[in-house]
């Protein structure tokens, strides 16, 4: 399935391979930007196309990328001087885009956040988090694992309420989730706010057309329940 | 007759699992450093020996009551001797080397001889009665005996016996042994000047200076002169005697001085490995503990993240002295080793205790090397291996790592999350570190028996605020996920749970019961 966003991906180091190839193979609209040639060498002869080359320090370079609102920026340049520095100059340039940035320090995170990023995602942070879960919480961290890996048949899923669903006007606690084989995590509730909220926080929940329901289960489950909603 | 007697018994101590129980326990409290409860032992013993010396000394002035004479010779006196056999007994265990005998002279088809296993057992034997502590062990026993007052004078060794069980008195021995020959050096001078000076004030003074009559008086006042004490009772009185004894001060300050210089020296060469080898001996002691190899970015996140809920039950092991410096600096336990070598991991208790090794050094080369040295050592100890990507992972596993940590794949995950579903990424993250909203958390039955047999429907889950998202079945290590209600839990099962953490915890009190495993 592909995803709707646009997402631009400043550095291509080799680390990043990975991610570079999911988000090519994911998402509508996906370009690599870099300032290094060989970078650029690299990206092309991995088979991508709309990779550019560019210096990322100057402003005007950067204000002719075709970057829209809600645009997704991801910085991951090798260097962090150079990783904080363009996040300063996308938020300033682009504010309404969403700036996503790797980090390697608590400082870097912090400056990170000043600089404008709205998530931030601390390479070591994760890493000692995933140790604490492996040696204290070894079976949920396989499944968050599981979860998290695109190869599992077995996933996360977020699925909007459309207009027309037979859930619309249902209370979450009268709906039996088991028989179509998924649990339902949490929703957002557009009637209460605009934040995430856990099934297990105890509020009384009402489905209603345009809430976003986040599901965990098999993807055959998860497809044939999302399928079910549109009903 | 006789042989086959003693076959007999060596055969069956060595099937006998009670027995080796009970050496084992034995052996444990006398002579295992690692053992947590040997410490009360010591204590005991230390004790033991300080009233005994107290009796003792007392006793030179004073009458004591009868019954103190008593503790002293049938109390303390049986449980050193008590101690001595039974430190002789576990110096070796004589029937595994008859029965190794008897196997091979059957397996030859020759005669066996019941004179090569004991001349073995009684060479070892004599070993440990020669050794330098069996023998203050044994003479220590002697005061006992009150008809030969003197006898009274091996109280002495009562004193040195505390040197078995104080480990400062035992590492300064150590600190002083490692400068043997510096050391033995400087007293072969001493004697010589000593002996030196000694004749010529002999020579000088013996006929008119009436404190000096002997060669032994001459050699007394050389050693209290170049000594610096200088009691003053023998002085010299012609001019030459004088000279000798300027000399003589002279070098003696000049040896006092050398022999201070090579005691400070030698300990503070030896002061760091003393302070590694207290903090090794001292995380031994716990029956979990986790050895963090490499201090870099990682170690550091994740210490300044866990290390109060570790409690001071890890160490630090890295090959570089300044970054160690600076993880000590920084409040944590480290030393300076290297943690790919053998000797080094087995310094730990890997017998009694659960070990848990991280391999978190930058190179992965590195950590596949600790981590196979850590599981040659024991398979016991669980290793959790830090990797840069998907081949590396593959090798730590062939080289038996548990786990494997990928930085580089976690965060392109969450990256990737964080991207195509903001949303997800959102409950993950808070599910991951925990955050009061909800939290992922198992519920292990070893320490909720209550739940042994249960249905999961019983469990009303939706009445906790709880999610049962999972269940890791114990015998099979299988995963359901969303298991149907209808499942009766069983022994070793896990529960995967998600909730407030307040759901969890009240949840886990309401089944909470350990399972106490002998």
């Amino acid at each position: 399935m592909l995803f709707r966003q646009k997402a631009f991906m400043f550095g291509y180091s080799t680390q990043r391979l990975f991610l570079a190839k999911e988000l090519g193979y994911k998402l509508m609209g996906f370009s690599i930007v870099v300032n290094d040639e060989q970078s650029y060498n690299r990206a092309i002869s991995d088979g991508y196309t709309n990779v550019k080359l560019l210096d990322i320090t100057d402003d005007r370079a950067l204000e002719e990328l075709p970057i829209n609102d809600n645009d997704y920026l991801i910085c991951v340049m090798d260097d962090h001087y150079l990783n904080v520095f363009l996040t300063l100059s996308l938020h300033s340039l682009f504010p309404k885009a969403i700036v996503v940035a790797l980090s390697d320090s608590p400082h870097t995170t912090q400056k990170l956040k000043m600089a404008g990023a709205s998530k931030i995602i601390d390479l070591y942070q994760v890493s000692a988090n995933r140790i604490h879960n492996i040696l204290h919480k070894p079976v949920a961290t396989k499944l968050v694992e599981r979860l998290l890996s695109s190869d599992e048949d077995f996933s996360f899923k977020e699925m909007e309420i459309p207009k027309g669903s037979s859930l619309d006007g249902i209370m979450v606690d009268d709906f039996d989730f088991t028989k179509h084989g998924v649990i339902l995590l949490g929703m957002i509730d557009k009637r209460l706010s605009n934040q995430f909220i856990f099934i297990t926080s105890g509020l009384e929940n009402r489905f209603d057309v345009g809430d976003t329901l986040v599901c965990i289960g098999y993807n055959s489950d998860l497809e044939n329940f999302e399928e079910f909603i549109q009903l | 007759m006789l042989k086959k007697i003693i076959i007999q018994v060596a055969f069956f101590l060595n099937a006998s699992i009670r027995y080796k129980q009970v050496k084992e326990v034995a052996f444990n409290f006398l002579q295992n450093q690692d053992y947590h409860y040997k410490k009360y032992f010591d204590t005991f013993m230390i004790l033991l020996i300080i009233v005994s010396i107290t009796i003792l000394v007392y006793e030179v002035k004073h009458d004591v009551p009868q019954w103190i004479d008593f503790f002293d010779i049938y109390v303390v006196t049986t449980i050193f001797t008590i101690e001595y056999l039974a430190r002789l007994w576990v110096y070796n265990n004589w029937h595994t080397l008859v029965v190794k005998e008897y196997g091979e002279s059957k397996f030859l088809n020759r005669k066996f001889s019941l004179w090569k296993p004991t001349r073995v057992i009684l060479k070892e034997k004599l070993e440990f009665i020669l050794s330098p502590t069996s023998i203050i062990d044994l003479l220590a026993i002697l005061p006992a005996y009150r008809p030969l007052r003197v006898l009274r004078i091996f109280v002495l060794f009562r004193v040195f016996k505390l040197l078995r069980y104080t480990k400062s008195i035992n590492q300064f021995l150590g600190v002083l042994s490692s400068k043997k020959f510096e050391l033995f050096t400087l007293l072969f001078l001493l004697m010589f000047i000593t002996i030196t000076a000694g004749i010529a004030i002999y020579v000088f003074e013996e006929k008119g200076n009436d404190n000096i009559n002997s060669l032994f008086d001459a050699l007394y006042w050389a050693l209290i002169t170049i000594s610096t004490v200088g009691y003053g009772d023998i002085s010299p009185v012609t001019p030459e005697g004088r000279v000798v004894s300027m000399v003589i001060i002279v070098t003696g300050i000049a040896m006092i001085s050398f022999v201070t210089s090579v005691i400070v020296s030698s300990f503070s060469e030896k002061l760091t490995e003393l302070k590694e080898n207290r903090l090794i001996e001292e995380i031994n002691k716990s029956e979990e503990f986790m050895i963090i190899c490499g201090y870099g970015q990682m170690t550091r996140m994740f210490l300044k993240s866990y290390a109060d809920e570790y409690n001071r039950r890890y160490i630090i092991i890295d090959k570089n002295k300044e970054i160690v410096e600076e993880a000590i600096k920084e409040g944590y336990r480290a030393i300076h080793e290297d943690a790919s070598r053998h000797d080094v991991i087995s310094k730990f208790n890997t017998d009694y205790a659960q070990i848990t090794l991280l391999a978190l050094t930058g190179s992965d080369i590195a950590n596949i090397y600790i981590t196979l040295n850590a599981k040659a050592i024991s398979t016991k100890i669980r290793v959790i291996t830090r990797a840069s990507s998907d081949n590396i992972a593959k090798k730590c596993r062939l080289a038996g790592a548990d786990s494997v940590v990928m930085p580089t794949l976690i965060a392109n995950r969450m990256l990737f999350s964080a991207i195509t579903q903001p949303i997800m990424y959102r409950a993950i993250y808070a599910i991951l570190t925990g955050q009061h909203l909800a939290q992922l958390d198992e519920v292990n039955l070893i320490y909720h028996r209550k739940l042994v047999g249960k249905k999961l429907d019983d469990l009303k889950f939706k009445e906790h605020k709880i999610l049962c998202i999972g269940l890791q079945v114990g015998a099979s290590g299988e995963f359901i996920f969303n298991p149907p209600l209808r499942l009766y839990l069983q022994e070793e099962d896990v529960l995967l749970i998600m909730g407030r953490k307040v759901s969890i915890e009240h949840f886990k009190t309401l089944y909470k019961e350990i399972r106490y495993v002998v």
